[in-house]
């Protein structure tokens, strides 16, 4: 179950690594209304964080003194880890200082033994601010600004107006972080954009996600359905065809600055070490019931011009059709 | 932005090319038996080794590609176990089984949870709010039941999901796309040569 779960907490590796990006720079954006959650449905499976931090016995201890907390919410057990993808930062997450705001006369006198000007100050609005000053005694590592600093938990700043008790907290926070995924999927979901209203937004997902499941179906049974073809030799093939056809169909899809084409062609002839035999290249038949049928056929095919002309016409035909 | 654009071009790029690879590869364990497969076979292969190549460019680092692992694992006859091999090597097909297991486990706690938030009361009002909750649910249930794994995922890890679930079946589909067409042309090229 380690090993599983080794492979959870790394962030998400390569080509993702643009979408994760975004990710965790959306979710800094709100730092000033930063998240703080208690996610243990979460993550039902996850092994609990090994890495305990010292302030979490020091609140631990400090809220035992408050008294405010039954003992079982002091528990490591109520810490979760937030999904990997999500910045670095918001590795552990607690909830027990917000309860805390909830019983101000409680926080006030021990606040107010910091400053003066706690002890006024009853209103909604302001108890982000006694939030603050509150969690600045209690924990040893925080400001109440979070942006840039690293963290063990993330604070929610109670917004004018709205309600400061820890679920609809937990439930807003929970709500922006969903939001801010719907806002990267509406990017990457053409004519998403336009669209307002959550339903109509995962309407056009579910359609995207359908739409790309049948055309993977409807493509392999057109690969599937390609005239067969008599087995080719692969490799001698891709030397033969030395700025292949391939690679330079797929400069045409990449950015050629990008990627070189001896890097294409090296990779290539790497991976494709096995020699099978040349059997009729030259005098393909190009019959429709022909049982030797080949795998590989699309591939070889494309790649079984031995006349330049025909080459050239490979080329600019794919290059068309990707344009 | 514009860093981002290119930065997101050249990534796609190279999981073409990885994908591209893996296919392939795939593919190839099939060249002894295809003399005897029928079309459908070939296209269940074929889909079945495009699946698998795309699942495994993402490393277990996600949960659908570990989901569509383990139902290929499932259905485990002789062609898909070694398609799975060749592809991913020999030690990461004992990878699969542990995510299996894990998955399992997620499964039994998942419905534990769901009962019980379905025993905690439901209201009947029929305020608007009311009624587009509804409707993000019902979609929330079709989404998870296109996702591969989504059925135990919670909103937030199923939209992160569905985002890359989207990305790389874009990846998928424009490769075979890009194939099958580069196939088309060169038959009727030579079909047209052979006709003269």
């Amino acid at each position: 179950m380690g090993f599983g779960f080794d492979e959870i907490h790394g962030p998400i590796s390569g080509p993702p690594e643009t979408d994760s990006n975004s990710f965790t720079a959306l979710l800094e954006l709100p730092p000033p209304q930063a998240v703080e959650l208690l996610i243990k449905e979460d993550f039902p499976a996850k092994p609990m964080p090994p890495p305990i931090f010292p302030s979490n016995i020091a609140l631990i201890d400090r809220a035992s003194k408050f008294s405010i907390y039954a003992s079982p919410d002091n528990s490591p057990d109520s810490t979760a880890i937030l999904p990997a993808s999500s910045s670095m930062k918001l590795d552990l997450v607690k909830q027990e200082p917000l309860e805390s705001d909830s019983h101000p006369n409680s926080s006030s006198p021990a606040v107010s033994n910091q400053s003066s000007k706690s002890g006024k100050r009853k209103e909604r609005e302001k108890k982000v601010k006694e939030s603050n000053k509150k969690s600045k005694k209690v924990a040893a590592n925080e400001a109440s600004e979070l942006s840039g600093e690293k963290l063990p938990y993330v604070h929610v700043r109670a917004r004018r107006g709205q309600a400061t008790d820890s679920h609809s907290l937990a439930e807003r926070a929970r709500r922006e972080k969903i939001n801010a995924r719907m806002k990267l999927l509406q990017e990457l979901v053409p004519g998403c954009n336009k669209i307002s209203g959550t339903a109509m937004v995962l309407d056009e997902i579910i359609n995207h996600v359908q739409a790309l499941q049948r055309q993977v179906e409807f493509l392999s049974m057109r690969l599937a359905a390609v005239n067969p073809r008599i087995d080719f030799n692969l490799d001698a093939v891709f030397a033969a065809e030395s700025g292949s056809s391939i690679d330079n169909s797929y400069l045409g899809m990449f950015d050629p600055s990008i990627w070189p084409e001896g890097q294409i062609n090296g990779s290539r002839q790497q991976l494709y070490q096995q020699p099978l035999h040349f059997d009729g290249l030259h005098q393909p038949s190009w019959g429709r019931e022909d049982d030797t049928s080949n795998f590989i056929s699309p591939e070889d095919s494309l790649l079984s011009y031995d006349s330049p002309p025909n080459s050239a016409s490979l080329q600019s035909s794919k290059l068309k059709m990707e344009l | 932005m514009k860093a981002r654009m290119q930065n997101s071009s050249s990534s796609a790029a190279l999981l073409k090319q990885e994908f591209l690879k893996k296919w392939i590869n795939g593919l190839q364990t099939y060249t002894n038996t295809k003399k005897e497969m029928t079309i459908l076979d070939r296209k269940n292969a074929i889909k079945l080794s495009a699946d698998i190549a795309i699942a495994s460019t993402r490393n277990f680092s996600t949960n659908w590609s570990r989901a569509v692992m383990a139902d290929v694992s499932k259905n485990v006859d002789g062609s898909s176990k070694i398609v799975t091999e060749k592809i991913l090597g020999r030690k990461e097909t004992c990878i699969i089984k542990c995510s299996k297991n894990i998955m399992r486990k997620s499964r039994l706690l998942a419905h534990r949870r769901r009962a019980i938030r379905r025993t905690i009361g439901r209201t009947s009002v029929k305020a608007a709010s009311a009624i587009a909750k509804e409707l993000v649910k019902k979609r929330t249930r079709v989404l998870k039941r296109l996702v591969p794994g989504g059925k135990q995922m919670n909103e937030i890890c199923l939209i992160k999901e569905t985002l890359d679930y989207i990305a790389s079946l874009q990846v998928q589909v424009d490769v075979m796309r890009n194939i099958a067409n580069a196939a088309d042309h060169q038959c009727l090229d030579s079909t047209e040569r052979s006709l003269l």
